[in-house]
């Protein structure tokens, strides 16, 4: 127990790698993703600009929405660094954590700290937030809405992925493999013969 | 005992604090040579291992994450993932133009580097050069995901 309470001073003190295999699981409702080191992890946290946090260069409102968006855990102050909101159509996690720009909140999703891979360290999949004292739940899905709401001319039934003017015009470009056009007719013609 | 739990903590803070202080420090500058990657997929394995989240196999889908939003980083040849904070004048990295028109590309970069709590971030002051899509994954993995190029109609 001396040597718990022990490692909680150090890491409150900022020393990250003794803090990495903390247990934030209690209290988390985290559906799982089935991913190799994923760990439910639900905590208080202050929702920061990241870029203003390291080098503090600090615009108002965490940069409007120009920026990733980080969360400093209120329990020993480590920056965890939220790569992806609960949709799984390749959206991040800035939008959903916006309007709580500068608020301490409670988050619960998924911690990712893969020892085998280099920099897999305090990842975190949000799913849900909330002001602190706040009774009620965010989910972590506006991402596809402000989407839409950024492309009112993109209509149709296929994801948005399919539809973003920026991506189709860099594929049109270089196609999907970024090689050219010439080599990816030669690899589709292999794919679907 | 008492002395030992003591002589333990004494270790621990020890070995901790240089990697503490420069935790805190001021940024370094560096310069970089790697290939812009989606981290989410790199670091969760959501798609598949390490090498198949890389190159020309996953291309679409990391430009489908940068423009989602998903945090871009340089995977560096050291094998460090630098998480890239800003683009010489376009601080945009929720899903900005500069890091989407860069997505797997490999490039030399300088820039500041600054570590926290385990992770690497990067402010790029300046692309030096691009030498484009460098990793032929494509050969060995098909495409990541496997739905990212529909079937011809």
């Amino acid at each position: 127990m001396t040597i718990c309470r022990s490692l909680m001073v150090t890491c409150m003190l900022g020393v990250p790698q003794i803090c990495v295999g903390q247990d934030f699981s209690a209290g988390s409702e985290a559906a799982t993703w089935n991913l190799y080191a994923e760990q439910p992890a639900r905590f208080e946290a202050k929702v920061v600009d990241i870029l203003c946090e390291i080098t503090g260069d600090c615009p108002a409102d965490c940069g409007a929405g120009k920026r990733q968006l980080g969360l400093v855990r209120s329990v020993d102050n480590v920056l965890v660094y939220p790569n992806k909101n609960n949709q799984p159509v390749f959206s991040g996690a800035a939008n959903e954590l916006l309007p709580f720009c500068g608020q301490q909140v409670e988050v619960d999703g998924l911690m990712i700290n893969d020892p085998d891979i280099k920099g897999a360290t305090n990842i975190y999949q949000l799913q849900k937030v909330r002001a602190v004292g706040a009774v009620d739940w965010v989910k972590a899905n506006k991402w596809t809405k402000d989407w839409q709401a950024a492309n009112p001319d993109s209509t149709g039934k296929e994801p948005w992925f399919r539809r973003d003017a920026r991506v189709n015009a860099e594929l049109a470009a270089t196609g999907y493999l970024g090689l050219g056009l010439d080599t990816d007719a030669a690899f589709i013609k292999e794919l679907f013969p | 005992m008492r002395s030992k739990r003591a002589r333990l903590l004494s270790s621990i803070l020890l070995a901790a604090l240089p990697f503490s202080a420069s935790a805190a420090a001021e940024g370094e500058r560096v310069t970089i040579t790697g290939e812009f990657i989606d981290t989410w997929c790199y670091f969760s394995g959501v798609m598949g291992g390490p090498d198949a989240t890389v190159g020309s196999a996953h291309h679409t889908c990391a430009m489908w994450c940068s423009a989602g939003g998903v945090p871009v980083g340089l995977l560096g040849e050291d094998g460090q993932v630098y998480m890239v904070l800003k683009i010489e004048a376009d601080d945009t990295s929720n899903g900005g133009d500069t890091q989407l028109s860069l997505a797997t590309d490999t490039v030399t970069a300088d820039g500041m580097l600054y570590k926290r709590d385990g992770l690497n971030y990067i402010v790029v002051s300046k692309i030096i050069s691009n030498e484009g899509i460098t990793r032929m994954t494509h050969a060995d993995y098909g495409v990541v995901p496997d739905f990212a190029i529909p079937a011809p109609k």
